[in-house]
């Protein structure tokens, strides 16, 4: 096993000598680090701050009733909304004054004009600071509104129970579903209906299926959050990188006629691809520890789970990702050929990247096994 | 005999003792690249010591028989033995009496020419002080002690050569194998190189060495291989191959004066095989042209031609090679 030795040390070493291997294996992993934090720093749970709403509500009109109704309930489902209620003619100062972030003034005979079916025009005034929690106020009111005014029956018997949670995230999910190229207040709505669940789950896969349909779940285990996922997901395309990396050299050297020179040592022929997988599987393991240790310190909500599972798991799919590249390598002519379809390869992966690892952490080991599995027959 | 390689005079180094088993036997090899049988056949046999030529034009076969030798080719037929073991059924024992130095460059670019050999000085299984001695020697032997911490891509075409070579060199193996190691180099290296070769057979190294170029072969090889069209043409040594085409000399006697005369009187001398004549003078075809030369002259001197000028051409590998192939062995 000297000759593995000798041939893994050799491949370090040139790797180390341009410098190829320090670039890989740290600086461009803290590198996209620093850049995930940039462009996905608050991209899980939207911060929402607290926000006033001074309501006019006409005396004993208990359709308007239900609308500061509904909007105590965003305060069970984690938005902390207060709703001070004003007569109609201090709801305007209110606003300017900056008491309350939103006003909203119900008119005169609300109901009646529910019933009747002529109409009212609901007044929402949004103060400059009203920020998001503001606009998902503006978005629960307004569709709240118009569902009272398509069914009035069904309104009025809900402001009779008071609308909550619940109801609320199905009423909005209905309204977001109907009305999915509405723009802003769709997507205001959708926040609420984030919200509403109290995780970031929702707005996790909301962004994968592009905005449209946002289903609440409830919260499943140890799903990594949104930025976890990138991070997870940039690694398993930065791990094929890496990995073809140091697996390419295989054809460098061969251009090199090095690789015939080695061949014609007296060393067993399977040992040159050997220390090259061996070089990989250490390369590609240290760059993605990397990159997932400097995920999990600069952005927050980043978190892996138990780190030597996750270390298992990055040797298995560093393995796995050898292997493949060790498939290109058969199916390659040349070193371009081989780097096109390295990238193809990565890319994909990046994409699919997530989905690698968004593992519950209880089946971590199932998963485990399961990649070490695959790559076994992948080897085989 | 006669040969034209100092290598067969030179002492045989005491701890290499000669045996009367090849250093390698090759029997029927044959490599086929699809329709092209690139190697048909080619059987050679190198005794401990010799240095063999592999002489061909570009195409040959050459580098493919040297492939298959090396062990890096699996022959579609044949055998190879080196030091008598099977390349087939040991190829670790076998390949470890080898130093291969390849047509083609086969050195790191990044790595200086000390790291260079260190690594493949390493691969050979070398260690230690003798690996550090090793290194230093072959450093000096090919020139490169004072470049020898430099990257090797910043070497000149020769100075890579040479540490090609070198590698090669590193764990004195029984045989060398040298694939045109003189191509592309210029004519101060390539003397150099001959030179290291010529010193390498002088202290008891086997040699298989391919060139395309007869100067070559002549200069360092004990026994030659004509090889064309993935055949082995003939093989012998430098003499023995140029008795193929019948070992006359052209001798050209260019003057005037009683031509018919001087062709009668060197027409009846014993080594003479034929005379023609024309404006310029006589044309003969004589045998032992160096030694029947005087008595030429005198005859037709004798005979009234005054000369001008006497020629001898000896015949040499490149009309052995026009003689076997019909063809000229340039490109
Ligand atoms: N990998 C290959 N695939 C297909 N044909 C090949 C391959 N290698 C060599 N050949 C063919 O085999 C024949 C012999 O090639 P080889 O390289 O052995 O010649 P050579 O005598 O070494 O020539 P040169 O003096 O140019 O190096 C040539 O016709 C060449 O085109
Ligand atoms: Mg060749």
């Amino acid at each position: 096993m000297r000759a593995l030795l000798v041939l893994v040390a050799h491949d370090l070493r040139q790797h180390l000598r341009d410098r190829s291997m320090v670039l890989f294996a740290v600086v461009i992993p803290l590198a996209l680090s620093a850049v995930f934090s940039l462009a996905f720093s608050g991209v899980d749970d939207p911060q929402l701050e607290p926000v006033t709403a001074a309501v006019s509500v006409p005396e004993g009109d208990e359709a308007a009733a239900a609308v500061p109704q509904t909007l105590a309930g965003l305060a069970e489902a984690g938005i902390d909304v207060t709703v001070l209620e004003v007569p109609a003619d201090e709801v305007t100062a209110a606003v300017t004054s900056g008491q309350a972030q939103v006003g909203i003034t119900l008119p005169q005979g609300y109901a009646a004009a529910l019933a009747d079916g002529t109409g009212a025009t609901v007044e929402v005034e949004v103060g400059e600071d009203a920020g998001l929690a503001g606009q998902v106020v503006v978005g629960v009111v307004s569709s709240t509104v118009q569902a009272m005014g398509r069914d009035a029956t069904a309104v009025a018997a809900g402001a009779e129970l008071g609308l909550d949670g619940q109801q609320l995230e199905a009423l909005v999910a209905q309204l977001s579903g109907g009305g999915s190229g509405a723009g802003g207040p769709s997507e205001a709505e959708a926040s609420a209906a984030d919200g509403a669940a109290g995780t970031a789950e929702g707005a996790e896969d909301g962004l994968a299926t592009g905005g449209a349909a946002w289903t609440v779940r409830g919260v499943a285990g140890g799903q990594l959050s949104l930025s976890a996922g990138i991070v997870a997901g940039q690694a398993g395309m930065f791990l094929f990188f890496t990995v073809g990396f140091a697996v390419l050299t295989m054809l460098t050297e061969r251009e090199w006629g090095t690789l015939a020179r080695v061949r014609s040592a007296p060393i067993r022929p399977w040992l040159v691809p050997l220390a090259k997988a061996v070089v990989a599987v250490l390369l590609g393991t240290a760059s993605t520890t990397v990159l997932l240790v400097a995920g999990s310190l600069f952005l927050e909500n980043v978190a892996f789970g138990s780190w030597p599972v996750v270390l298992v798991l990055v040797v298995a799919v560093v393995a796995a990702a050898t292997s493949v590249m060790a498939l290109i390598l058969k199916l390659a002519g040349t070193a371009e050929q081989a780097s096109l379809m390295l990238s193809v390869v990565a890319i994909s992966l990046g994409v699919v990247g997530g989905t690698f690892f968004r593992v519950p952490t209880r089946g971590s080991w199932a998963r485990c096994s399961r990649s070490t599995r695959s790559r076994r027959s992948a080897a085989g | 005999m006669t040969t034209s390689s100092p290598g067969t005079a030179a002492p045989v180094r005491p701890d290499q003792t000669r045996t009367s088993a090849p250093v390698l036997q090759v029997d029927g090899l044959v490599r086929a690249y699809g329709d092209l049988r690139a190697v048909d056949g080619v059987s050679l046999r190198v005794d401990p010591g010799e240095t063999f030529g592999l002489l061909g034009p570009n195409g040959a076969g050459k580098t493919t028989t040297i492939l298959m030798i090396a062990g890096l080719l699996r022959p579609d037929a044949g055998s190879v033995h080196v030091a008598g073991t099977d390349m087939a059924a040991d190829p670790i024992r076998a390949k470890g009496h080898l130093g291969l130095v390849p047509q083609e460059l086969a050195i790191y670019p990044e790595l200086s020419a000390r790291d260079n050999l260190r690594f493949f000085g390493r691969l050979q299984g070398l260690r230690g002080t003798r690996l550090k001695t090793r290194v230093e020697e072959v450093l000096e032997l090919v020139g490169l002690e004072d470049r020898s911490k430099k990257p090797s891509k910043t070497f000149s075409g020769g100075m890579k050569r040479r540490l090609n070579i070198g590698i090669g060199l590193l764990h004195e193996p029984t045989l060398l194998i040298l694939d045109e190691p003189t191509v592309g180099v210029d004519p101060q290296s390539r003397h150099a190189i001959l030179e290291s070769v010529a010193t390498l057979t002088d202290a008891g190294m086997a040699v298989l060495y391919t060139t395309h170029y007869m100067e070559e072969a002549e200069r360092l090889c004990d026994r030659i291989a004509v090889m064309d069209e993935g055949r082995v043409q003939a093989q012998g040594t430098r003499d023995e191959l140029v008795e193929l085409v019948g070992d006359a000399d052209l001798v050209v006697l260019a003057g005037g004066g009683a031509l018919e005369a001087a062709e009668a009187a060197v027409e009846v001398l014993p080594a003479v095989q034929r005379v023609t004549r024309d404006a310029e003078g006589l044309r003969l075809t004589v045998r032992g042209a160096p030694t029947a030369i005087t008595g030429i002259v005198t005859a037709a001197t004798d005979a009234g031609m005054s000369l001008h000028d006497v020629q001898i051409t000896r015949p040499d590998l490149e009309s052995v090679f026009l003689h076997l192939t019909g063809r000229a062995l340039r490109d």
